[in-house]
């Protein structure tokens, strides 16, 4: 069971691309690398942790993205390769100082690896990150698949190096999260150096106008000669010239457009260029291409940032050409072989039908519901949104709005729930209450998960306690990064390597801006009620409240249940007690509790229930009992990071 | 390998799909075979419906075409039914004999499922794999595996492209220990049941 990641040249080895795209950065000799978590990028460095060690690199699971590339960037201008990595929204985060660091550039080779999420999986939206390499003028390497990932991420390095600049490499959902077999060409750099060297520069590092009007020039230099003289493989190759119909393809498109020539016997049918760097796209093949050329079909995910490259060539170099794109390909969620298959078909005027038929769809006499993600067995968020709705009806807090944030507790937005009316960005929720509250009459709760918090809950806090945004603060402290896999954060006290550090509590910075802070145990239902309704109260008073409801992710307590053979409590609906109020499953939907066709009763599924023991408080009629021999003590695991 | 062999693997969050996708890949390389593993991750994981696409063949592009699936997977008999317009016509369908209905929802019976996949032109195949699962390890984490090993067992071109013993390779570089050697021996258990039925089935016709 050796790790695949640490095998050596010439193994074939089965990789996802985010592993291939942080072998090859090992293999590029990284000395530092650094991450915010976030779906689909998450992977790259998580192996990196794994052999951080082994490998002398130094690793961390940063505050946010802006922390995440500054902390590269800064090993980067030591002259130390580095490598940051994040999802699609978290260069929006990191864009403020991703512009500066173009100005500025490099001493050793930088990669910001931006992991986009067309038809948005895991995500908010699903913007395209190939026009941040034409706002920052910095080139942007798209791989077709994950075995490309892993060759373009060693000739990244090489160009950030060659040209001094940082260099953007975008992968997709299905190259990020794609396992294929890969050939390794190399093996993982030892022995390097890493001790950097500051050279104190004032005219590169400090960027105040005068200096930045001397950098921008040198920028589009550097711009321009990417686009001029890397036109070369394997950021562009020319497949089968000399047809008059041209395919374009970038990143992932070229591999359906392959499958798609396949399954058409078209391969000779048309010139293919396959595009690896589409920002700068290369002029001189391009133009090559073209001049020849009597129709062109421009095939990217996403917005058509290939195909204005290429409508701009052909109207620079006075061809009269057509020259197509998103008429045929949709601009919207991932491409498919399918959406490809019948673009590429029309494109070539190729008659017939498809190759795949489908049985169809299969009627059942009651439909088959939707299954969207849940909230876990034992989800902490389960017991906490039940324990503030409980209490501001206590406490008389009328039509509360719930404004919320990024990550599981999101969830919360489903009934029973609706404890999240609102979800936009990291941090969003206090910022957004921050407004809603000056513009409405009604209570405002902002809704926030720990690690959210960390990333982006300090600045909207400090500002609703200077400008007197009357809000209160609920943060979610399930002691991780729960959505993205459990990575840990600053309020767990444990560094991404697994090493005790600092632990810094939400409670200690909420206090210290001037929150009166309630720390729940939601587990304890009836205590934590009896205090958010006191906070509630306190609220309405006028004050400043904020509460912290701690309690461990269910996933992880079963994980270290089992691990350190702890038993835990196994609940069960005791059938003669029961009388099929279904108080239980209505006012927790919890995934473990399930009613069967025709049944009268509920019954709770012993393999999901791990005995947050909520459903057995609600029982009007005590009909919900542990009905196993819970290890003595099994609470800390609950309680503790 | 000429073309491309699809497999859907799929089911509920949290059953051990990605581990299966990925003992499948891990095969098809011992099979000296190309492969593409797409799995889903972040928020689907949370008890939500899933699909891991598993394309074996020559460079394959990464997501199989509606009715393009060869054989479909499935850990659970609702994600059955959702996903079984990938697969083609003439395809085999295994399915975990197991209902996991989502909170707060009205779903069909086992009985009007059965009835309804089995009006389409399929093999259709329901082994219950919890139950093997549990029989042999004490719980349902080992359903993915004995599931596996039935499919091998009912589908002699799976079984073909890949062989059993490439599949038991797959699991030492997935597995250690005590849970390896179980899942070997759960492995080879349920691809004997697998086997037995198809035989029966072949003799019937």
């Amino acid at each position: 069971m050796a790790n695949p990641l640490l095998a050596g040249r010439g193994s074939r080895v089965l990789l996802l691309g985010n592993e291939a795209i942080a072998r090859a950065a090992l293999e590029s000799g990284i000395c530092v690398a650094a991450a915010y978590p976030g779906t689909p990028s998450t992977e790259i460095l998580e192996a990196i942790v794994e052999v951080a060690e082994q490998c002398s690199v130094y690793v961390e699971w940063s505050v946010n993205e802006k922390t995440a590339f500054e902390v590269a960037y800064g090993a980067a201008i030591a002259g130390l390769r580095s490598l940051v990595a994040m999802k699609h929204v978290g260069l929006n985060v990191a864009s403020d100082i991703l512009m500066s660091s173009a100005y500025a550039g490099v001493e050793a080779g930088f990669l910001v690896v931006t992991a986009d999420d067309p038809s948005m999986h895991s995500s908010q939206n699903e913007q395209d990150n190939r026009w941040y390499g034409l706002l920052s003028h910095l080139p942007v390497i798209e791989p077709s698949n994950p075995r490309d990932a892993y060759e373009l991420t060693k000739e990244s390095y090489a160009l950030s190096e060659k040209y001094k600049i940082p260099v953007i490499l975008r992968t997709t959902t299905r190259i990020s999260h794609t396992r294929m077999p890969i050939v390794l060409s190399g093996e993982i750099a030892s022995g390097r150096n890493c001790r950097g060297v500051f050279r104190q520069d004032l005219s590169r590092w400090v960027l105040v106008p005068g200096n930045a009007r001397r950098r921008k020039l040198e920028l589009v230099k550097t711009w321009t000669s990417i686009m001029e003289k890397e036109g070369r493989e394997p950021f562009i190759r020319i497949i089968n010239p000399g047809s008059s119909k041209v395919i374009i393809a970038s990143g992932i498109a070229f591999s359906y457009v392959r499958e798609a020539l396949n399954l058409l016997n078209a391969v000779d049918k048309a010139t293919v260029i396959k595009v690896n760097m589409p920002v700068p796209l290369p002029r001189a093949p391009v133009k090559k291409v073209l001049e020849s050329a009597s129709e062109v079909l421009v095939v990217e995910e996403l917005d058509p940032v290939v195909e204005m490259q290429v409508k701009d060539i052909a109207q620079t170099e006075g061809y009269s050409i057509r020259i197509r794109g998103k008429d045929l390909i949709p601009l919207n969620y991932e491409l498919s072989i399918e959406s490809v298959y019948s673009a590429v078909k029309e494109f070539l005027g190729i008659e017939g039908k498809t190759p795949w038929e489908s049985i169809g769809v299969v009627e059942t006499p009651t439909p088959i519901p939707p299954r969207p993600p849940v909230l876990c067995a034992g989800c902490p968020h389960r017991l906490t949104f039940y324990i503030v709705k409980t209490a501001a009806n206590k406490a008389g807090l009328k039509n509360p709005v719930y404004t919320g944030d990024i990550g599981c507790y999101t969830l919360g937005y489903q009934k029973p729930f609706e404890t999240q009316s609102t979800c936009f960005e990291m941090g969003g929720s206090i910022g957004v209450a921050n407004g809603l509250v000056k513009a409405i009459d009604n209570p405002v709760i902002a809704v926030i998960g720990d690690s959210t918090f960390f990333h982006a809950g300090l600045p909207p806090s400090i500002n609703a306690v200077y400008n007197n945004s009357h809000i209160i603060i609920l943060v979610l402290d399930n002691l991780t990064t729960a959505m993205t896999g459990h990575q840990p954060h600053p309020g767990t006290g444990i560094s991404a390597t697994g090493k005790k550090t600092t632990r810094i509590l939400p409670e200690k910075i909420l206090e210290s801006i001037g929150y009166r802070v309630y720390v729940i145990n939601p587990m304890k239902t009836r205590e934590s009620i009896e205090a958010v309704t006191e906070a509630f109260r306190e609220y309405k008073n006028g004050g400043m409240v904020a509460i912290v409801s701690r309690m461990k992710c269910a996933l992880e307590v079963a994980r270290e249940a089992r691990r350190s053979h702890v038993t835990l409590p196994l609940y069960a609906v005791i059938e003669d007690k029961c009388m099929g109020c279904m108080a239980c499953v209505n006012l927790t939907a919890c995934p473990a509790l399930i009613v069967e066709p025709g049944a009268k009763k509920p019954r709770i599924m012993s393999d999901l229930c791990i005995g947050c023991g909520l459903c057995a408080s609600i029982c009007p009629y005590k009909a919900i009992i542990v009905v196993n021999n819970p290890t003595p003590g099994y609470e800390k695991l609950w309680w503790e990071p | 390998m000429n073309r491309i062999y699809n497999i859907g693997v799929i089911g509920v969050g949290g059953q051990g799909l990605l581990t299966l996708g990925r003992i499948i890949g891990l095969a098809a390389i011992h099979a000296g075979l190309d492969v593409a593993v797409a799995e889903v991750h972040g928020m689907s994981q949370r008890g939500g419906s899933v699909i891991v696409n598993v394309r074996i063949g020559e460079e394959p592009s990464p997501l199989i075409p509606i009715g393009g699936a060869d054989l479909l997977i499935s850990l659970e008999l609702l994600e059955a039914v959702r996903y079984i317009q990938y697969l083609r016509r003439g395809g085999v369908l295994v399915s975990n004999d197991f209902i996991w209905p989502p909170p707060l929802a009205r779903y069909p019976s086992r009985d009007e499922i059965v009835k309804s996949l089995k009006s389409k032109e399929i093999n259709l195949y329901i082994y219950d794999a919890n139950k093997a699962s549990t029989e042999f390890t004490g719980s349902t984490v080992s359903a993915n595996i004995a599931i596996l090993g039935f499919t091998m067992g009912v589908d002699e071109e799976l079984e073909e492209i890949l062989g059993l013993e490439k599949v038991a390779k797959a699991l030492e570089e997935v597995f250690k220990g005590r849970v390896l050697e179980v899942n070997k021996e759960l492995l080879r258990r349920s691809y004997i049941e697998g086997v037995k039925i198809a035989g029966k089935r072949r003799g019937s016709r």
